[in-house]
């Protein structure tokens, strides 16, 4: 039996250079579900990607800016995006490559899935 | 609750005398809880009214929370207690900057830099306030060419070298927003107008710093590498930061700016921020 993310999870890592994608507790970090490639270390990624999510999300409100929609950490080695709602994150790693305009649209589109 | 606030707490609960406030203050400012800081300093200081670490972090609370006298009385109790203490020369300095005091601000800038030669703001913040040290103070910085102010503080006459306006240029839209941060979340360089009139760039810096501490944190453990850029979309703004000297540069635009404009404008305010730091010009 499949979870009600899998279908967006499947639409999500099929992007060329996208190595895993989770939907994660933000409060917790854990994994809810999890579509990853072959040595991607989930549960650390999660923990680590829901954490930083966390920080930015509440660091937007207390500045003045508002809920966060969409979240990008370029790094030398490769990109981390997260998209959340509701207490849920979709949190995707991605190789540098990878096309962050095509995957931020159907990570936001995802987040309908959470409404 | 990060695992830190949490011990720090539990264990201050166990021994309300114990010193560890001036962690857990400190902690809970970097995350932006300020009122909650500021409750812990408050009680700390009770205790502990000869700890100069206690005086400076209400100071730094104070600082954060826009009360600057507030602020300015807890450095200055700081230095009765610790002569040359580093930080509140440091935080002396900036609040002196913040009014255009800028032969108050070098003589701190310089005491702070002697305590500690290593902060790269300082340096800058320090060449910034003597760029021509044989001008005299209202020759020092020119009128800059009208417009060149319009995101920087309402109210405050402009200055040519004045570190508000560093990203001016830059910006050119009086609704974009670039602050250039040390490692502390201090705002060395650039300015955010509130609505109201007023700087909100203390209490933004203060708040987005910590960000880039927990994009550290995570970038050690995931194997990405250093992170190089952050961008994100809240609902009145986009948002980008990038490392910058020994703290951070942050962009905002109002969300209806393309996200790949506000990279563009980080990327070059970024040019503009090494160049000051390296030069202060």
């Amino acid at each position: 039996m499949t979870s009600p993310f899998a279908g967006l999870l499947f639409t999500l890592v099929r992007h060329r250079g996208v190595k895993g994608c989770m939907v994660v507790d933000e409060r917790d970090g854990v994994i809810v579900d999890a579509n990853l490639q072959l040595g991607v270390d989930g549960s650390a990624m999660a923990a680590l990607a829901a954490s930083v999510y966390r920080k930015a999300r509440r660091a937007a409100v207390a500045a003045g800016f508002g809920e966060i929609a969409f979240f990008e950490l370029d790094a030398e080695h490769g990109r981390v995006c997260a998209a959340g709602r509701g207490g849920l994150v979709v949190v995707l790693v991605a190789e540098s490559r990878v096309n962050v305009g095509l995957v931020r649209v159907e990570m936001l589109h995802a987040l309908e899935a959470f409404a | 609750m990060t695992d830190d606030i949490r011990a720090l707490s539990e264990a201050l609960a166990m021994d309300p005398a114990s010193t560890v406030f001036v962690q857990l203050g400190e902690l809970l400012r970097q995350r932006g809880d300020l009122d909650l800081a500021y409750r812990v300093g408050t009680r700390g200081l009770d205790r502990h009214p000869q700890r100069a670490d206690a005086h400076d972090l209400m100071a730094r609370v104070a600082s954060d929370r826009g009360d600057m006298e507030r602020a300015k009385a807890e450095w200055e109790a700081v230095l009765v207690l610790s002569p040359g203490h580093a930080a509140a020369h440091k935080g002396l300095g900036f609040l002196c900057f913040r009014i255009g005091d800028w032969e108050s601000a070098g003589k701190h800038f310089e005491r702070a830099l002697a305590a500690d030669p290593s902060d790269a703001s300082l340096a800058a913040a320090l060449r910034a306030v003597r760029i021509e040290p044989g001008a005299a103070p209202s020759t020092r910085f020119a009128t800059p060419p009208a417009g060149e102010m319009r995101s920087a503080v309402p109210g405050v006459a402009p200055r040519r070298a004045d570190p508000r306006t560093l990203f001016a240029e830059v910006l050119g839209d009086s609704a974009r927003t670039a602050l250039l941060l040390d490692s502390e979340g201090y705002v060395v360089a650039g300015a955010h107008a509130a609505d109201g009139g007023g700087d909100r760039g203390a209490l933004i810096g203060a708040q987005l710093s910590g960000v880039s501490e927990e994009a550290d944190r995570a970038m050690r453990h995931l194997g990405l590498g250093r992170w190089r850029q952050i961008v994100f979309e809240a609902e009145s703004a986009s948002v980008a930061m990038a490392p910058a000297g020994n703290g951070v540069l942050l962009v905002a635009a109002p969300r209806t700016a393309p996200l790949g404009l506000v990279r563009r404008i980080l990327e070059q305010a970024l040019v503009r921020a090494r160049q000051w730091l390296e030069r202060g010009t």
